[in-house]
């Protein structure tokens, strides 16, 4: 651990935390592209991770370190099912916009 | 040691059976699924007899079977509404009397039915088959509400077989007007259950925490009830819930003025009526006074009422049944006289005298019944005695079951009916000598014995005596075995049944033990304490007063009277009607008998009384239909409005949702924040 990273104040690491998760809530909310969901969602996922870490120097806990390991293998895994439902998607309706499948079956 | 009352149940559940049978595959089956109920009736027959045999080696049951609501904890007192079986003597003999006629009705319902050519026998089958098992779960129910839901079972079979013929215009309508009569009655019967199960938190009729005991304890002040309303004196309110449940039993036992149903039910096919009045429909109301009657023998006053309209039933009927010219419509008209019998001497106090009537009348009502079907067969469906006549040496095994049943009826010595209708008048008497009231019923029931005789023995000669009147009458038709068994099987017990319970004999010649009855009902031979009939004299209020001679002289005196007014009904009858060309005599009652004939008015009369109730009908219906379902469809209403427009959240454009969640989570903290005070 270095002297730098424990001499800045834990606020700068939660700003940086929300800043991250707020342009990935503006990507959810504004793109309509399945693709730009994914990344967006990551963004807010690694948002959360930057605090767990940022509080786990701060305690000096290791726990949060490890539960950031724990939410990255979470994020690999949830890749492979989204980009799997954007392939069905994209088979079955041409496109991987978000609004235009509406129905749960048809 | 095998359980016999763990196959209790079966009695009840192998006619349900043979329901479901007749009901599902009945069509794919040889005589419409007959068989299926035969074999049901007669395993059940058979399971009673050894259910019978188990009472009488000193056991008895009362078992809760299962619970289904059981409100512990939540109102003042712990309500447990369950299903259970009560084996004591007194059911264990109706089961036997009831599984009977019920085997006896199968095996007719072959002649009648099936060699008759008609049409639905399935339903037939399947009616006969919940018809037992209803009146077989109401005699083994060891609750109140219990038996009030096998009492309703037994209404809605009453319905459906007596409109078996639902193609012709009357038997619906009898039909409708049984249902309606009798549930008339049960809505007093469903208040006094809720009225019972309020006032003492239980409705089971045996054991330490039954309703007869907490009620005895309670009057003694011994203990309290756990509700009475409005401070009403407890007396008073027993009476109030007595009275409640008496209705039930006047509308399905078809007392006055409840009555009406009854003559109208003779539109059913012939085997039913048989079931109908020996052992199902109309015995319920009699065996559940006889069930309960540890409650009712605490309440004087309810006493004196079920003997009143009992005895006064018993000459009131009788007298319609004087002018009839169908042969069912005698029996009809009979068989609510006897029931009156019946009434009378709970009323009075003869507990075993009224379950002694309770079984001879099942035996020889059966009997009449099933041979007036034979009859009916015979005439090619004719029920008018007037076309008939001279059958007596065309049916011969008829004639003479028939005839078995009809003294029986009309109680001649040494028939069944006379030692129990003997019985009842002198239970009456001897109770009535200290009470005017009771010694009216019994003036009634005393006057309604020569009646009795004259009207069966009307029937008789009408119908077997003097010559056919009828070509018909004069080539009957042929009946075969399946007719002349069950006739031949009950005209020996409506011979012999009588001797189960030979108390005149035993009073005046001193013999012990012959009253098998008597020492049956009283627990001789085990049974559930505090359902005996020593008890039952214990609480009740009678006592006894005796004519010239004492014990011995009134039981003598008794049976002289009424056996001899008996004797005098029959000669009158027999110098009337026992001629080769009878002729009508009822003209010479002039507007008497039109009085008669027309039943006193009373279905005009119940008729008006419908008609001036009408707007209260229509107000309560419109009150129903407008405030009562108008909050419930008020309230559905606002619930689909409400949906329909939440409905429209669901758009299933992920962005949206997306939008929502985020705007959710916003709205959330600020609440937080805001009431956290961080913005402060």
């Amino acid at each position: 651990m270095t002297a730098v990273a424990s001499s800045i104040p834990p606020e700068w690491y939660l700003l940086l935390a929300t800043a991250v998760f707020c342009i990935g809530l503006f990507g959810v909310l504004t793109r309509r592209d399945a693709l730009y969901f994914l990344m967006s969602v990551e963004l807010m996922m690694n948002a959360a991770n930057i605090n767990f870490v940022a509080f786990a120097l701060y305690y000096g806990d290791l726990t949060g370190q490890v539960f950031a390991l724990f939410v990255i293998a979470l994020a690999a895994a949830e890749v492979a099912i989204g980009i799997g439902i954007i392939l069905v998607l994209y088979r079955n309706f041409g496109v991987t916009d978000v609004t235009v499948p509406t129905e749960m079956r048809w | 040691m095998i359980d016999v009352f763990s196959y209790v149940p079966a009695i009840v559940l192998l006619p349900f059976f043979s329901f479901l049978i007749a009901l599902g595959v009945g069509k794919h089956l040889p005589k419409g699924g007959a068989f299926g109920g035969i074999a049901a009736t007669a395993g059940s027959f058979l399971l009673s007899l050894w259910v019978l045999a188990t009472v009488a080696g000193g056991e008895a049951a009362n078992r809760t079977l299962y619970t289904w609501a059981d409100a512990g904890g939540i109102g003042p007192t712990d309500i447990e509404l369950s299903f259970g079986i009560l084996v004591d003597p007194l059911s264990a003999l109706m089961l036997v009397i009831v599984t009977l006629v019920a085997l006896l009705v199968h095996v007719f319902s072959l002649g009648y039915m099936n060699d008759e050519g008609e049409t639905g026998l399935p339903r037939y089958y399947a009616g006969l088959g919940l018809f037992t098992a209803s009146m077989l779960g109401f005699v083994v129910a060891d609750n109140l509400l219990m038996a009030f839901m096998f009492f309703e079972l037994v209404g809605l079979c009453s319905y459906l077989l007596i409109g078996f013929h639902f193609r012709e215009p009357g038997p619906p309508s009898a039909a409708k007007k049984a249902f309606l009569v009798t549930r008339f009655g049960d809505y007093f019967f469903l208040v006094g259950v809720v009225a019972v199960l309020a006032t003492f938190g239980t409705a089971q009729f045996a054991g330490a925490e039954s309703f007869p005991v907490l009620a005895e304890a309670a009057l003694a002040g011994e203990g309290s009830v756990a509700w009475t309303p409005g401070g009403v004196e407890l007396q008073t309110w027993l009476t109030v819930v007595g009275l409640l449940v008496l209705g039930g039993v006047v509308g399905k036992s078809a007392q006055f003025p409840l009555h009406t149903w009854l003559p109208d039910a003779m539109e059913g096919p012939t085997p039913v009526s048989a079931l109908i009045h020996a052992a199902t429909m109309v015995a319920a109301g009699v065996y559940l006074v006889a069930r309960m009657y540890g409650f009712y023998a605490l309440t004087p006053t309810t006493l004196a009422v079920i003997a009143f309209i009992g005895g006064f039933t018993a000459l009131f009927a009788a007298t319609m049944g004087l002018v009839k010219d169908e042969l069912k419509q005698v029996l009809a008209y009979s068989t609510i006289s006897q029931y009156g019998y019946m009434m009378l001497a709970l009323g009075a106090g003869g507990y075993v005298a009224a379950v002694f009537h309770l079984t001879t009348h099942a035996f020889f009502k059966a009997l009449l019944f099933l041979g007036a079907g034979a009859v009916i067969i015979a005439m090619h469906h004719n029920e008018d005695m007037w076309d008939m006549g001279g059958l007596k040496s065309k049916m011969p095994v008829t004639y003479y079951t028939f005839l078995a049943g009809s003294l029986a009826l009309a109680g001649i010595f040494p028939f069944a009916g006379f030692w129990s209708k003997d019985e009842i008048l002198y239970e009456a008497l001897v109770h009535g000598l200290n009470d005017p009231l009771l010694l009216g019923g019994y003036l009634m029931g005393l006057l309604a014995v020569p009646v009795t005789a004259f009207y069966t023995f009307r029937m008789v000669f009408l119908t077997f005596h003097g010559e056919p009147r009828t070509d018909t009458a004069r080539d009957p038709e042929p009946v075969r075995w399946n007719v002349k068994g069950p006739l031949t099987v009950l005209g020996v017990l409506a011979a012999v049944t009588g001797f189960i319970n030979m108390v005149p004999v035993q009073k005046v010649l001193g013999l012990e033990g012959i009253d098998l009855l008597h020492l049956w009902l009283d627990n001789h031979w085990g049974g559930i304490e505090g359902l005996s009939s020593h008890h039952y004299a214990d609480i009740g209020p009678y006592s006894s007063g005796y004519l010239v001679g004492g014990e011995v002289g009134t039981v003598l005196v008794g049976a002289a009277v009424s056996l001899g007014l008996a004797l005098a009904g029959l000669l009158v009858a027999w110098r009337l009607y026992n001629v080769p060309s009878p002729t009508e005599h009822t003209a010479k009652l002039g507007g008497i008998k039109d009085v008669l004939y027309n039943n006193y008015y009373l279905d005009e009369l119940q008729v008006w009384l419908a008609y001036r109730t009408e707007d209260v009908a229509g107000g309560a219906n419109t009150f129903d239909q407008g405030i009562i379902d108008g909050v419930v469809n008020g309230v559905s209403s606002v619930s689909l409005f409400g949906g329909s427009r939440i409905r429209r959240l669901q758009s299933g454009v992920v962005s949206q949702y997306a939008t929502l969640l985020t705007l959710g989570l916003v709205a959330l903290l600020l609440a937080l924040g805001v009431t956290g005070g961080w913005f402060l």
